[in-house]
């Protein structure tokens, strides 16, 4: 079990920065997924890992080692793309018999017909590997056929087992998932998981969906505009965003925002409500407030604490209700969680009151960054591994 | 007419220009020019009388059409295998390149968009045995270390080779040239063909282990360039077996010293045309579509059979 480290990676294209001095420490045998929108450089951060790209700055170690100057084929990892990037003219078996006739192989041994007779033994090693991994994927019914005759989550399968076949450090996933169709996508999520599990490998998963993130990963990295802006367990993460940018990409529906102020004393007030906890140690300023739906609860009647709209759309997801309600002259937008004997009450237009569960609400600065309550911890997030923009109130 | 496209024979409608023009200007020829080939027809002569197989008998026994197919498989065997792989070389080279590719694709390309009988003309003065810049720049070494090589000893000793008046060397300097004006031609070919190669195919084989040029060569770029590989064959095969410009424009009188340079085409042409012998002409070129057809097969075959993935 070796560690990876990336300390200080930056990278730019010409006069556009990608990834900003950006540190890295994967643990030993943990899922990883590295999970931002498009364009946050979580895919180049991956191939400045694999070793495909070259950073501008910093370094990558692994195990120990810095590895910058040592090529992609030498670093010992394995990597599955977003296309699978199978050979088209190889068949299952020998795609995935590639990575070690490359590596375990003379280049004599290799030679067409001359090689599988100098080195008998070893081929047979050699096919028994691969025979052993597709049992492990189920695959063995598909061994002999190109992939060409796959379909995409077959494929999907060949191109794991491509990468399985010999051990590497790690795996690295890039968006693996994201050209299959829906159903087999959230498939795939558990049996990946599994593998995890199996196999006891450190996986770097790169993916812009954030259920694949929250569902599969030990810890996830989230990361925009080029920095990880907080890295954490999942539930951490959801749980206790780091920052605005984060409470809004993780989770869905997204989360509520909505305007307030905060003034001399900490008190923060919402829409002219004041909240119950005060924050220490902020400028007066205005903030932003967030609200989780499933923090949001319907009441009959309007009152001081109750916030009330109109109801403009119901989605019924069939295990959730979530309500799209309208406040404060249609300006703001809110969803929240219902239960189902609320569908025959209310109607679209009507106005509807909901109130927040008490110590629930998110505090955010002008600058997305989190302000905490009095008395509210900082989590141990794994320290100085977050984001520099963490603010710790 | 609306009942005629109504009925049963509406399918007719539909195939019929292009069936009557193929019959026409395909067929026609083809049937024509193998019923031909079995008479001793000549422009302008008596009516065509039967000879049964007599022209082909002549031709697979006669030494000249002997040094027919000699001069032919040989420019076909020389130019094929060498402007295919200067052709996948240059485009490998100038694809390799980060700057001035275009210019290096532009001379490349320059010999194919040449009018071939007027770079024939500058060949010609180029090989001449006296005048020549070939055979003068080929003095300019004599009595350095090159002696060393006996054929260059005895270039210098008497004289460096007549080159297109020589026997010995003719078909392959007109070889030589049909090369050089037909690689730039695969060069493109091949050059469109690995710009539809993935990327990433080249990053899977880098993290497989590829780690020499050759090994990812191997692995990614030969099999992926294939479907391509398959038609610039074709395509050069056809074209070398259809040789001719050069060798008009060389040897007007008859296929070059002792008919070494004596290709099919222009056989067809002397016979045919020049000597009015147009049932032998035809015979020859039967034996040629016949050759042509052999090719096309073959590759039918390797396109359905070998280098389709998908």
């Amino acid at each position: 079990m070796t560690e990876i480290h990336l300390d200080g990676i930056s990278k730019s294209f010409g006069e556009t920065t990608v990834l900003e001095r950006l540190d890295l420490a994967i643990r030993p045998g943990e899922f990883l997924t590295l999970v931002g929108p498009s364009g946050c450089g979580k895919s180049t951060l991956l191939r400045i890992l694999a070793g495909l790209e070259r950073q501008t700055a910093g370094h990558v170690r692994i195990g120990g080692r810095v590895v910058d100057d040592v090529r992609a084929a030498d670093r010992d990892l394995a990597m599955v793309f977003q296309s699978y990037a199978l050979y088209p003219h190889l068949t299952v078996a020998e795609n995935m018999l590639t990575p070690l006739r490359l590596r375990d192989l003379s280049f004599a041994e290799r030679l067409p017909y001359l090689g599988p007779l100098l080195a008998r033994g070893k081929y047979r090693a050699l096919r028994q590997a691969v025979q052993e991994v597709a049992e492990i994927l189920k695959i063995e019914a598909l061994l002999a056929r190109k992939p060409g005759q796959l379909s995409g989550g077959q494929r999907q399968r060949a191109a794991l087992g491509r990468a399985m076949v010999r051990n590497p450090v790690a795996f690295l996933m890039d968006e693996p998932l994201s050209n299959l169709d829906a159903a087999l996508r959230v498939h795939m999520r558990s049996e990946l998981r599994e593998l995890h599990r199996r196999l006891r490998a450190t996986f770097v998963y790169v993916t812009h969906d954030q259920a694949e993130a929250l569902t599969m990963s030990d810890r996830m990295a989230v990361m925009m505009d080029g920095q990880i802006l907080q890295l954490g367990a999942p539930q951490e993460v959801y749980d206790d965003p780091a920052h605005l940018k984060v409470a809004t990409f993780v989770g869905s529906p997204k989360i509520n925002t909505l305007p307030g102020m905060i003034d001399a004393e900490g008190g923060v007030t919402r829409l002219g409500l004041p909240l119950g906890r005060r924050i220490v140690g902020a400028a007066p300023g205005p903030v932003t407030i967030a609200l989780r739906p499933e923090h949001l609860r319907l009441r009959p009647t309007a009152g001081p604490e109750a916030i009330s709209g109109r109801l403009t759309h119901i989605e019924n997801l069939g295990a959730d209700l979530w309500l799209h309600i309208a406040i404060g002259d249609g300006a703001h937008r809110i969803i929240a969680r219902a239960e189902h004997e609320m569908l025959g009450t209310c109607s679209l237009g009507d106005i509807v009151h909901v109130e927040r569960l008490k110590g629930e609400a998110l505090v955010f600065g002008a600058d997305g960054a989190r302000l905490r309550f009095e008395g509210e911890a900082a989590p141990s997030n794994d320290a100085g591994e977050t984001a520099p923009t963490t603010a710790v109130a | 007419m609306s009942h005629a496209l109504t009925g049963r024979y509406t399918h007719l409608w539909f195939i019929g220009p292009a069936l009557v023009l193929m019959v026409l200007i395909l067929l026609m020829p083809i049937l024509i020019a193998g019923w031909l080939s079995f008479t001793d027809y000549s422009l302008g002569g008596d009516a065509p009388e039967w000879v049964g197989i007599e022209n082909y008998e002549r031709i697979f026994t006669r030494s000249t059409y002997e040094k027919m197919f000699g001069a032919t498989f040989r420019y076909v065997f020389v130019v094929v295998p060498l402007s295919v792989a200067l052709g996948l070389g240059a485009a490998l080279l100038i694809q390799s390149l980060t700057r001035f590719g275009e210019i290096y694709k532009t001379i490349y390309f320059l010999p194919v968009m040449a009018a071939l009988l007027a770079m024939a003309i500058v060949w010609e003065f180029a090989l001449h045995p006296t005048i020549g810049i070939i055979n003068s720049t080929l003095e300019l070494g004599c009595g350095t270390v090159l002696e060393a090589w006996s054929w260059y000893a005895a270039g210098c000793a008497r004289n460096f080779p007549l080159w297109l008046g020589d026997r010995e060397y003719a078909i392959w300097v007109v070889a030589f040239i049909g090369v050089w004006q037909g690689f730039g031609f695969n060069m493109v070919l091949y050059l469109a063909g690995l710009t539809a190669v993935p990327r990433e195919l080249y990053h899977a084989a880098e993290m497989d282990g590829a780690r020499s040029a050759w090994d990812r060569f191997r692995l990614v770029t030969w099999p992926m360039l294939g479907p391509t590989t398959v038609f610039v064959v074709t395509i050069s095969c056809i074209r070398s077996f259809q040789v001719f410009d050069t060798i008009e424009a060389f040897y007007p009188q008859g296929g070059g010293p002792s008919k070494s340079a004596y290709v099919m085409m222009f056989a067809i042409y002397e016979k045919a045309i020049q000597q009015n012998l147009v049932g032998i002409g035809a015979a020859i070129t039967v034996c040629f579509l016949g050759f042509v057809m052999m090719l096309t097969l073959i590759q039918r075959w390797l396109v359905e059979r070998k280098v389709h993935y998908a």
